[in-house]
């Protein structure tokens, strides 16, 4: 079987045309993340700058009432992903930028895609297209003639005659050109290493790897498919537009029909919808302006029968920021239902969709791989998460400030010191562990390989249906 | 012992036959050449030879084994050379040989890949030059040097010399009669009546896949063997 690769080979290395797209195709690929790494260097540089600035400047308020500083509030951004030069996934569509406020959970803002000029089907050159759809459409070029050539020449015969196997014959030019696109992937993740050699990581590795198994299974399931018709069909152009037919529907028209489907499936509100519901039940609760709702009542009382006074001036402490956090605690609760269902809806909607991979492959692969590079939306979803954790730390500390800083109930004029706002943290991302997340991913690996046996199993039962004349 | 025999041998394809009633013995040494029409079932009868096909009745054997059920064991002894020996264009005559002989799980040195490709009559300054730029008779001499360097005994011939020039086809008359006189049995269909009086020592006429006269090629001219194999194909 290797004599067969190392000829395909050979064929690869001598043919000028075959050559040049394949030289080219790499130079692509190098811009590709050339470019990528460019824009993701440049958007770091930029909120670096952006948030040391903010911090800065936080750290420079000399004198402010807290509650103030909670509606001055903060900004985090977002930070790219070290993968984003390989699959930037929903990235480009979420926004990066989000405000840190009190009584309100804000939404994420300034996505790409909004400051975006024009804009196209395939988004930017990224090599996450070029892996996905071009180098698959490649593959099938490679491979469509692969057996019917053979056949139509008459070498078919003198290579059976030879002593070579059906099947070591299909299965020598799957594997080849399928070697030809494991190739172009390995130089993809090599010249990306390159780029990052002080960032690798077990994670990074891991991660990569995880990318390169999920495009090679897939890149072997176009490649398997593509030979095996080229070996059912005498006519290579038969072979040709069936698997032009089969990437238009796997890559262009299921995963849009399948989303929009999951979508009516797994209803998500609208976004006015979702802001009316948070405020509708925010709206039940205390008011974190005006103390004299009634939930405001019943913390007054339990918190004078705690410090044994009769009235709120004789408090040591200022019950305008109990209140204020009993508000933000309330609206955390609210946050946490509406935020919980949506998050519920987004995994059953994910799940569903990962089910279309039982139907296409493309599916998990475009699943595998946004999450493996760590910009799929369930990684989004834990940043926001962590975001609003570090939010509530936030306001809670300038809230406990306001009541037990020193000042009085009713007196908002009393600021904090420049030492207090210092001591308030920053925001600091942790960028979701591999391990935690790998169990989301298993459904996507497992219908890859489901799909690689398939293709193994029609190239076994093409092999013995091979017709030689 | 016949190397090549073929016993009541039928053959039909969607009802239509193709070889009928055949019987043929070619011995060791031996030329047989296959005249006959587009569709008299040359080429039928070869690829039952070569194993690709299996005869609706009668037994197709080589060697005394059964094409049909020994077909790996029977395909180690025939070289085949079809009209036209489609090599691997981006390879060298050398290369292409060195390649198919692997196939057949033989390694040769480069001198001795060099030595079949000349006693096959490519000249050595041809040896190295990519097959791309190979005329059709340097093909046909690559495709004879893969079956002698396989070893084989039985070489199988469609059509070898049609679209040759006469000095190429000349060269291939040669060549195939030195492989005769090594003990190689050979079978080859053709249309070329003067190429195949030439070099077959027997001669068998097809006409819509029957046997229709068998003659040793001593006893007739070249015009008496056209005259004989018009009047078959007429009649």
């Amino acid at each position: 079987m290797w004599k067969i690769i190392k000829n395909e080979w050979k064929y690869y290395g001598r043919t000028p045309w075959l050559l040049g797209i394949s030289v080219g195709f790499v130079l692509v690929l190098f811009l590709s993340i050339w470019l990528g790494n460019f824009q993701t260097q440049k958007q770091t540089e930029r909120y670096n700058t952006a948030s040391n600035e903010l911090r800065a400047q936080w750290e420079s308020i000399d004198a402010m009432n807290p509650h103030n500083a909670a509606h001055y509030g903060t900004y985090v951004f977002k930070p790219a992903n070290m993968l984003s030069s390989l699959d930037e996934g929903v990235n480009s569509i979420t926004g990066n930028v989000l405000r840190l406020e009190g009584h309100v959970q804000n939404e994420i803002v300034h996505s790409e895609a909004s400051q975006m000029q024009t804009i196209s089907k395939f988004g930017k050159l990224k090599s996450s297209l070029l892996l996905q759809y071009i180098v698959p459409i490649l593959l099938i070029f490679l491979a469509f003639s692969s057996i019917s050539n053979e056949k139509r020449s008459g070498r078919l015969k003198l290579l059976i005659l030879q002593g070579a196997k059906p099947i070591s014959l299909i299965f020598a030019k799957t594997l080849s050109i399928w070697l030809y696109g494991v190739g172009l992937l390995v130089l993809t993740i090599m010249a990306y290493s390159l780029f990052h050699l002080n960032d690798l990581n077990v994670e990074v590795l891991g991660r990569t790897t995880l990318l390169l198994v999920s495009y090679s299974l897939y890149y072997f399931i176009i490649t398997g498919l593509t030979v095996f018709f080229s070996a059912r069909w005498e006519n290579s152009t038969i072979a040709l537009t069936s698997m032009l037919g089969i990437w238009i529907i796997w890559t262009i028209f299921l995963p849009n029909i399948l989303m929009s489907s999951v979508e009516k499936w797994h209803d998500l509100p609208s976004r006015n919808e979702f802001k009316a519901a948070m405020q509708e039940d925010r709206s039940k609760g205390l008011d974190g302006h005006n103390p004299s709702d009634e939930r405001a009542k019943e913390l007054e009382e339990k918190v004078l029968v705690e410090y044994g006074v009769d009235s709120l001036s004789q408090l040591p402490i200022n019950f305008d920021g109990l209140v204020m956090q009993e508000d933000e605690e309330y609206g955390n609760k609210v946050w946490d239902k509406h935020f919980g269902e949506l998050r519920k809806v987004l995994a059953s909607q994910k799940k569903s969709y990962q089910m279309g991979g039982l139907f296409d492959p493309f599916i998990s692969l475009q699943n595998a791989s946004m999450g493996f590079a760590g910009n799929d939306n369930l990684h989004h979803q834990e940043f926001l998460v962590q975001v609003e954790n570090y939010r509530r730390v936030f306001i809670k500390m300038l809230n406990d400030k306001h009541a037990y800083g020193g000042s009085e109930t009713g007196d908002w004029g009393w600021e904090a010191d420049n030492e207090f706002f210092k001591s308030v943290p920053d925001f600091e991302y942790k960028p979701t562990a591999l391990a935690s997340v790998f169990p989301h991913y298993i459904t996507d690996v497992l219908l890859l390989v489901g799909w690689s046996i398939l293709v193994l199993s029609l190239i076994v039962f093409g092999a013995k249906k091979m017709q030689v004349l | 012992m016949s190397m090549i025999q073929l016993k009541n041998v039928n053959k039909s394809f969607k009802g239509q036959p193709a070889v009928q009633n055949l019987n043929l013995q070619v011995k060791e040494g031996e030329i047989l050449g296959l005249l006959g029409a587009n569709g008299a079932g040359k080429s039928t009868t070869i690829n039952m030879l070569l194993g690709f096909l299996s005869p609706d009745s009668g037994i197709v054997s080589i060697e005394g084994m059964e094409t049909s059920k020994e077909e790996k064991k029977v395909r180690k002894l025939i070289g085949y050379i079809p009209e036209n020996v489609n090599l691997y264009p981006y390879l060298s005559g050398l290369e292409n040989l060195d390649y198919f002989c692997k196939l057949a799980g033989m390694k040769y040195s480069k001198t001795e890949l060099h030595e079949f490709l000349t006693r096959c009559g490519l000249q050595s300054d041809a040896h190295d030059k990519k097959v791309s730029e190979y005329s059709k008779g340097m093909r046909q001499k690559v495709g004879i040097a893969i079956a002698y360097a396989k070893k084989a005994k039985v070489y199988l011939l469609d059509e070898p010399a049609s679209g040759l020039d006469p000095l190429a086809s000349n060269e291939l008359s040669e060549i195939l009669k030195k492989l005769a006189a090594d003990g190689a049995t050979i079978l080859m269909a053709s249309h070329d009546i003067f190429r195949v009086r030439e070099v077959c020592h027997r001669i068998g006429i097809l006409k819509q896949g029957e046997l229709v006269k068998e003659l040793r090629s001593e006893e007739v001219s070249a015009n008496e063997l056209e005259k004989l194999y018009l009047e078959y194909m007429t009649n």
